[in-house]
């Protein structure tokens, strides 16, 4: 396999830690300079070494909330070509902008993983991200775009569609996420379709998976199966690349990265228009320094689970917030209810009170109804509501 | 690293200009340090080669602590400036001033053969007095004196400043050049365009701080750069 930016991902240690201290210190000047924010809770603080940024005030998603929505830039919207929008805490929008340069650097971040995964440019890749994960599909893009692979620039809406374009498109990359994989995987079996009949060689998933599923898509669909993880507010993909090892390796000469009570801390080294500095993630990480034989300097990550209340429903995420949010508006008065996340679908157990039961089912039915189809054209899931004479609330 | 700076702190009296500054330079490339007038460039230089002494901070040379130096060491450590202005004997010959830039190489009069057939101009006026030289010959000869201590890294001070545009071409092209022959360069610039286009990495410097680091093609399109050198102003624009 093969390293695109050999210099960076390579780079000795005592190289990287000097290159990460400069571009630290040029971002405080920065931030100091251009965000009110940073300006106001930075006050005089230098640092001199890495260590010292535990000093550095943490930036929480809330934060990112308030200054919704430019207010965490450091440079004018003219300066900006690209607003992604992204999930903050219960489901609030947060802004990322990005300059040329933040564009043109995603791409490269994304091509490292790419060429970790063995794709050139006689490579066909396929983004299939499905919807509402856009920002990952122009990330891909970028990064196709460096390694100059060609790039169905097609989403498809539909698996038979999907499957219909593996065979016409003969893509050797497919990017998609663990769901679709695994359904693509059941249709193939069930339709008697010979993997080897695709063209695949890879399949990069965009979130990170047990050993369990990864091995069922491998054997599935006869490809490797390689793994990213990112956080979309700082960039995803391109924070780090998952090597031929299995280990993802941060890439540190744009991202400073700590633990902080088993949370995952992020700082922005290289980001112009939106840099963010120490960026609580909200996902629980392990940070491993070790020598990996793939060559990669970059510290390894352990993702865990995400530590907020932040659930996934057939890859789309939702916060319970966003349900109940949709339930007040629907129903006369807010009552208690409960969320359980099913393979295809989100089940919703609302408590029945006098003022919504009727002694006929129609009334009640159509309410489910209307609340179901509230809850796909709001949130993109599928939700399946029961009425409940009691109803356990939701652990968070 | 060939040379590595650390929170580098200096000044004037008791007037700090440069706050806390880091860079490297690795062997082989070349370097841009940028920035306006007075954004701290030359005295950040000076620092590093000794002609100011640092206040706090950490110069590394070729792995070697040079901090507190003084600045005739730093021609031992293979590091040579070739300062604003040029700097030229006037009142001695190319030949003298070649020379003279060899003082500690035993075999300068081979490498002054070199040098010669590197800038075949100077050549032709070995016998004539340095200050009678053209502005971009001047230049050359600067060049040429500093390659006479046979560096490894070359420390350059505006070569363009004061040139002719064709001259200026010629400066950067024979910079250019310097890295075929293995030397490392740090070159602080005003001319932002042209560093950024002959360097492989760059700095840029704001009254005493380095705002930015990045790849010189990246750089080119910085809105960050324009600013440091325009003064736009940029602040708080969006609160």
């Amino acid at each position: 396999m093969s390293v695109f930016d050999r210099r960076y991902e390579m780079m000795p240690r005592a190289e990287l830690e000097q290159l990460q201290l400069e571009r630290l210190q040029a971002l405080l000047v920065r931030v100091r300079r251009s965000v009110r924010r940073y300006r106001e809770r930075l006050a005089d603080i230098r640092v001199e070494t890495l260590a010292d940024v535990a000093q550095l005030p943490v930036t929480t998603p809330d934060d990112m909330v308030e200054a919704f929505p430019y207010g965490m830039f450091a440079l004018p919207l003219r300066e900006v070509i690209r607003l992604h929008s992204t999930m903050g805490p219960d489901g609030r929008p947060l802004v990322i902008g990005h300059t040329r340069n933040d564009l043109a650097q995603w791409g490269r971040l994304a091509a490292r993983q790419f060429a970790a995964g063995g794709v050139t440019a006689n490579d066909v890749i396929q983004v299939c991200l499905g919807e509402g994960l856009q920002r990952g599909t122009s990330g891909y893009e970028l990064g196709a775009e460096q390694i100059q692979a060609p790039v169905i620039a097609e989403d498809p809406f539909h698996i038979d569609y999907q499957l219909a374009m593996l065979q016409n498109y003969r893509p050797t990359m497919l990017v998609t996420t663990p769901t679709n994989a695994i359904e693509l995987v059941r249709m193939m079996e069930q339709r008697k379709i010979d993997p080897p009949s695709l063209n695949l060689r890879t399949v990069l998933l965009s979130r990170p998976v047990d050993d369990e599923t990864r091995d069922q898509i491998r054997a599935g669909l006869l490809v490797a199966v390689k793994c990213n993880f990112g956080v979309d507010e700082v960039l995803n993909p391109g924070l780090c690349v998952e090597c031929e090892s299995g280990q993802f390796h941060v890439n540190e000469d744009h991202f400073l990265v700590e633990t902080h009570s088993g949370e995952l801390i992020v700082t922005t080294l290289g980001r112009e228009a939106m840099p963010l500095l120490r960026y609580a993630t909200r996902v629980s990480c392990e940070i491993v320094h070790e020598k990996c034989s793939c060559g990669r300097t970059g510290a390894i990550l352990k993702p865990g689970p995400r530590l907020d209340r932040r659930l996934r429903v057939r890859e789309m995420s939702v916060y319970e917030e966003q349900i109940a949010e949709v339930l007040n508006q629907m129903l006369p008065a807010e009552r208690p209810f409960r969320i359980d996340v099913l393979e295809r679908q989100v089940l919703i157990s609302v408590q029945m009170t006098a003022d919504i039961f009727t002694d006929t089912v129609w009334p009640i039915a159509n309410l489910q109804r209307e609340i179901e189809s509230e809850v796909l054209a709001r949130l993109g899931i599928d939700a399946e509501v029961r009425f409940r004479q009691t109803c356990p609330l939701t652990q968070p | 690293m060939l040379l590595q700076v650390k929170n580098l702190r200096s000044g004037y009296g008791s007037l700090e200009v440069v706050h806390g500054i880091s860079l490297h330079v690795c062997a082989g490339e070349i370097v841009g340090l940028l920035g306006a007038n007075g954004a701290g460039k030359s005295s950040l230089l000076k620092s590093i080669v000794g002609l100011l002494s640092p206040w706090r901070g950490e110069i590394y040379v070729n792995n070697r602590r040079t901090f507190g130096q003084p600045a005739w060491r730093g021609v031992s450590h293979s590091m040579v400036l070739v300062p604003e202005g040029r700097q030229v004997f006037g009142d001695m010959t190319v030949r003298e001033n070649l020379l003279m830039g060899g003082f500690h190489n035993p075999d300068r009069k081979m490498t002054l053969d070199v040098v010669l057939e590197r800038f075949p101009r100077l050549g032709e006026r070995l016998g004539q007095m340095a200050g009678t030289l053209s502005g971009g010959e001047q230049q050359m000869l600067a060049f040429g004196r500093a390659l006479m201590a046979r560096p490894r890294l070359l420390l350059l001070d505006e070569p363009s400043m004061g040139l002719a545009p064709l001259m200026v071409k010629e400066v950067f092209n024979e910079i250019l050049k310097m890295k075929d022959l293995g030397v490392t360069v740090l070159l602080v610039e005003q001319n932002a365009a042209a560093t950024l286009k002959i360097a492989d990495r760059a700095y840029v410097m704001e009254t005493g701080d380095i705002i930015i680091e990045g790849l010189a093609s990246d750089l080119l399109h910085n809105p960050e750069v324009k600013r440091a050198y325009l003064g736009k102003g940029y602040k708080e624009v969006w609160e």
